[in-house]
């Protein structure tokens, strides 16, 4: 199967719908989880050079990017009655 | 019935006196109301648009890889504060949170220094 290589106006478009996905998520640590990937899995990628090497990491981006997308509606549909620890009422006071 | 009529007309010609509404007094278009009315308005804008100003500053300088001295109202992303194209793609988007609305992409591909997010989100209906 013969790779084709992404422009660059591609690429911030992957870039930019995965941190758009992340937004999704209702899990804190999920979301700046996913955040923080995205974001340092491009920044590890800028350098490739080798037509072969950016094609291949185009398409795991991609298919992470469809991870995602499912991975939040999957999630939203499991979401916990309270979202933070932060929103529990303190039971009977001491 | 002299001394009636006597009394009636001077209880209507007092009535009149306080009836008599003055014209011409304050008729004038360039009031100052109408003036100061302007000038409120006009000052209504532009103070939203420089809090605007400084909530897009206060968001770059939160940049952990932006220097805060070196960020200005008129600073180009790529040429002024040394980041790429990734950056501007994260800042846009915390630009996004901030103002609680999504930047179509065609849009958030031109933004590329302070003075053009400010212009865009200044117009936009939905920005908060």
């Amino acid at each position: 199967m013969a790779k084709v290589v992404p422009t660059r106006s591609e690429v911030l478009f992957l870039f930019r719908s995965l941190l758009r996905t992340a937004r999704q998520f209702s899990d804190y640590n999920i979301r700046e989880y996913t955040k923080r990937r995205t974001i340092d899995g491009f920044r590890q990628n800028r350098t490739l050079s080798d037509p072969d090497s950016i094609a291949s990491a185009f398409s795991h981006g991609k298919a992470q990017l469809e991870i995602a997308k499912r991975q939040a509606v999957v999630y939203s549909l499991y979401a916990p009655k309270v979202k933070s620890i932060m929103d529990l009422k303190p039971c009977n006071s001491i | 019935m002299e001394m009636a009529m006597a009394t009636a007309m001077a209880r209507s010609a007092l009535v009149k006196k306080y009836l008599r509404v003055g014209v011409g007094v304050d008729s004038s278009p360039f009031n100052f109301n109408a003036i100061r009315c302007r000038f409120f308005s006009e000052e209504v804008r532009t103070s939203f648009k420089s809090e605007v100003t400084d909530r897009v500053i206060s968001v770059v300088k939160n940049f952990q890889k932006v220097d805060p001295s070196k960020v200005t109202p008129n600073a180009n992303f790529q040429n002024d504060l040394g980041l790429d194209s990734l950056d501007s793609v994260e800042i846009v988007m915390a630009l996004e949170e901030e103002f609680g609305f999504e930047i179509p992409d065609k849009e958030a591909d031109k933004i590329n220094s302070i003075n053009l997010a400010v212009d865009f989100i200044a117009s936009h209906p939905q920005a908060k």
